[in-house]
């Protein structure tokens, strides 16, 4: 026995070990994600919205530009039952990689919808199931849970279709424009209005919960920065000031506290008003106009734009005033910027060479990137996972309208939020509870 | 005629002689023509009215001229207060803007061929949605005509491509985002990007050829002894290691064959790469590299797929990241499987699978 543990030892050393074939992949492809979502089963009084649920679901994920919807004229086999065993090998024919099953089940006003998630190549069920309820007016948003289900289980991202957008409805001519607040799902669907057109509204932005709004209003006769509950629509001024103009609200993470810009004898600065307390505290103290302030996640720094340098650029400072560094590098003028929910990233508008873009730098203004390009691009705001840019898109000359549109980070699947007439100035909420 | 009478005679001849004939002999100095240049009168108005219009000349500048270095471009660096002094420091002065020769006559301005700069393949993923004409059409929709229809003659056969439902969509490698895709005014003669260029092929991995060795007949070792040693070496090896041993191949005589080719390897990493989609990767997946341990039946199919490491990710992007590679493992494979060369199942039997999508994250 020590013989063979001799010679066991010896051909250890002397012999190359058995190397397994190693290869490394670096360039792989980038599209989308072929999925089928089969309309759902109607599991008892469901009728319509078994169809209508897989249909906000499928397009919710095609509108991400990450997925593409095989159409159900490809389909192999149907989908009979809600735990019926996949047919897999019909789904592979048709290059399906992710298919997604659900069922819907309705009594009275209540409803519930329930799905599943399946990799079709590897033939494995991707997470549990998840069952939703709810009464049937709130159909759409239980189809947006379902999409931000699967979103997150394919993606590994954060989720933002059960989201809503409040935003500037605009009408009349573009010199005699009437505004209003309105609030929509991330898509557009939904619109209820929140003000009359009596006075011109701005720049409305959610709180950190979505319970309230802050707003600029003319309703005063000059610029004001108002407080909306959203569940009441009651409506208060803040930091009222005799001979001052308030604008550009931003809620910080918290919720507790409001920075803003504050003009007075023509120079504006920045103001942080505790809400509860309505103490007021000065942020800057420059000649030059500091505006457009937004709260890093974490609540410990402000990026605003200012032009101290003599022209419009983005500068970065405490949450507690102080020295500010610049950002912004490149050519042009930069302005309106908003802290990426990740907080990894900002999004500005910038003006250059005649054009207007949307665009997103790191936090040291470093790798900043332009993603749109147009007469006017301006006002982005992100969605609750940080993925996409929502901005007010508006048309050169008389009849040009504001518009909105939404973009991916990554400069790809530029779209339109269609809405019912112009619109501008949209302000994401967080993921709905 | 005394002697002395003669001598300065004939002296007085020589100096005559030398006086009447000595530029003949000793000079041919031709003497230069007279240059005559006609001249005319001015007054001093006249003289200072010539000066004044006449170009001034550059002062000689005894040093050389050493041209000035151009100002690095300024670090962004966060403004002072406007209320700050200026400090008194001498800036230096700018790069002369350097200009190009006069020529003598207007010359032609080169142009490109094309009345329109170089564009990227377009990739229809890019604003997928089309936008409303009424919007913004030139910033969206702003490929050329083509100057030659693309239509079928009117007597030409229809022919219609049978196209499957559910094909996958082009990809591209280069990401046009709107920003660069409208930037028409700036003229481009050259690709203002280009592809990665391709890691190096992995080197296949050489392995000892075993060369069969001739023996003669009455030396064929009896199996059953050869077993015996075989299992007895085996186990010792699996005690002296600690290593259990694996399913595949463990114990199987698989065929070695000659070692695998940079081709084959090659092919092989091609026939997985077309189906390694992380278009849908979460942007910390993307920073996430996977290591797959796949396991292949002789038959090319894949039977097992496992990741066995990860780096640059947390756990929920890296498990992401293996389901992208998983699925490209098992979705190219097919029916059929992978095309491998059966004679060297054993160095494909089991592969070690790196999938690094460093190099396409978007950031």
């Amino acid at each position: 026995m020590t013989l063979l543990r001799l010679i066991a030892a010896l051909v250890l050393m002397t012999l190359p070990a058995h190397a397994e074939l190693t290869i490394r992949f670096t360039d792989g492809e980038i599209e989308p994600m072929p999925f089928a979502a089969p309309n759902f089963i109607d599991e008892g009084g469901a009728g319509q919205f078994a169809t209508d649920i897989a249909r906000v679901v499928a397009s919710d994920l095609q509108g991400t530009g990450l997925f593409r919807e095989v159409g159900a004229e490809a389909y192999i086999s149907q989908i009979t039952s809600f735990d019926a065993p996949i047919a897999y090998a019909d789904w592979k024919a048709i290059n399906t990689q992710a298919l997604i099953t659900g069922a819907v089940q309705a009594s009275g006003d209540q409803i519930s919808v329930k799905f599943r998630v399946f990799d079709v190549f590897t033939g494995e069920q991707l997470g549990d199931g998840l069952q939703f309820a709810g009464t049937q007016a709130t159909w759409r948003r239980m189809a947006h849970k379902v999409a931000d289900a699967v979103y997150s289980r394919i993606t590994g991202e954060g989720a933002y279709f059960d989201s809503r957008v409040v935003f500037v409805a605009e009408s009349g001519p573009k010199n005699q424009r009437q505004k209003r607040l309105a609030v929509m799902d991330y898509d557009g669907a939904n619109v209820q209005y929140l003000t009359d057109s009596s006075s011109i509204v701005l720049a409305p932005r959610f709180s950190p919960n979505g319970d309230r709004i802050l707003f600029t209003s003319y309703a005063s006769g000059f610029p004001q920065i108002y407080l909306m509950d959203v569940g009441t629509l009651a409506v208060r001024a803040l930091g009222e000031q005799p001979g001052t103009m308030t604008f550009s609200p931003r809620f910080s993470p918290d919720g507790n506290r409001v920075a803003f810009a504050l003009e007075r004898d023509g120079n504006s600065d920045l103001y942080l008003l505790d809400l509860a307390t309505m103490q007021l505290t000065q942020l800057t103290n420059s000649p030059s106009i500091e505006t457009a302030p937004s709260f890093s996640p974490d609540g410990s720094q402000i990026v605003f734009e200012s032009d101290r340098s003599g022209e419009q650029q983005i500068y970065i400072m405490s949450a507690v005033g102080g020295e500010a560094t610049r950002v912004s590098n490149g050519k042009g003028r930069y302005g309106t910027p908003v802290w990426s929910p990740r907080g990894d990233m900002i999004a500005f508008t910038k003006q250059n060479e005649g054009r207007f873009h949307i665009g997103v730098m790191m936090t040291d203004g470093g790798e900043e990137r332009l993603l749109t390009s147009s007469f006017l691009d301006e006002g982005p705001t992100w969605a609750p996972n940080g993925r996409v840019i929502m901005f007010t898109r508006e048309s050169a000359g008389a009849e040009g309208q504001a518009q909105l549109f939404s973009v991916d980070v990554t400069g790809r699947n530029l779209r339109q939020i269609v809405t019912e007439g112009p619109s501008s100035d949209p302000a994401w909420s967080p993921l709905l509870p | 005629m005394d002697r002395g009478t003669r001598l300065s005679a004939g002296l007085h001849v020589g100096l005559i002689l030398w006086i009447a004939l000595g530029d003949f002999f000793f000079s041919n100095d031709v003497p230069p023509p007279i240059e005559a240049a006609s001249v005319s009168l001015i007054t001093d108005a006249q003289l200072k009215g010539l000066e004044a219009r006449a170009p001034k000349a550059d002062k000689p500048d005894d040093k050389p001229k050493v041209a000035p270095k151009p100002k690095p471009a300024p670090k962004p660096q966060p403004d002072a207060p406007q209320t700050a002094p200026v400090a008194p420091v001498a800036q230096p002065l700018e790069a002369p803007t350097p200009t190009a020769p006069l020529a003598a006559q207007e010359q032609p301005i080169p142009v490109p061929d094309s009345p329109t700069p170089a564009k990227p393949r377009p990739i229809d993923r890019v604003a997928a949605v089309p936008v409303d004409d009424k919007t913004d059409t030139p910033e969206i929709a702003d490929t050329p005509t083509p100057a030659v229809s693309d239509q079928a003659a009117p007597d030409a056969p229809v022919v219609t491509e049978n196209k499957p439902a559910a094909s996958p969509q082009e990809a591209a490698p280069v990401i046009v985002t709107e920003a660069v895709d409208t930037k028409v005014d700036a003229p481009q003669l050259a690709p203002t990007s280009s592809r990665r260029p391709q890691a190096r092929p992995e080197k296949p991995i050489e392995k000892p050829v075993e060369k069969p060795v001739d023996l003669p007949a009455d030396a064929a070792p009896d199996p059953a002894t050869d077993q015996a040693a075989a299992d007895a070496i085996a186990a010792a090896l699996a005690e002296a290691t600690d290593a259990p041993a694996t399913d595949t191949g463990a114990g199987q005589n698989l065929p070695e064959g000659p070692p695998m080719s940079g081709s084959e390897v090659e092919g092989l990493r091609i026939a997985i790469n077309k189906c390694w989609n992380v278009g849908q990767l979460s942007s910390e997946a993307m920073r996430t590299v996977v290591t797959l341990r796949v396991e292949m039946s002789e038959a090319g199919k894949p039977t097992s797929v496992e990741m066995t490491s990860y780096e640059g990710g947390s756990d929920a992007s890296a498990q992401k990241a293996f389901e992208a590679g998983k699925r490209a493992v098992m979705r190219c494979a097919g029916a059929n499987g992978y095309d491998l060369p059966a004679d060297k199942y054993g160095q494909w039997n089991v592969l070690n699978l790196i999938f690094d999508p460093a190099g396409m994250r978007l950031r």
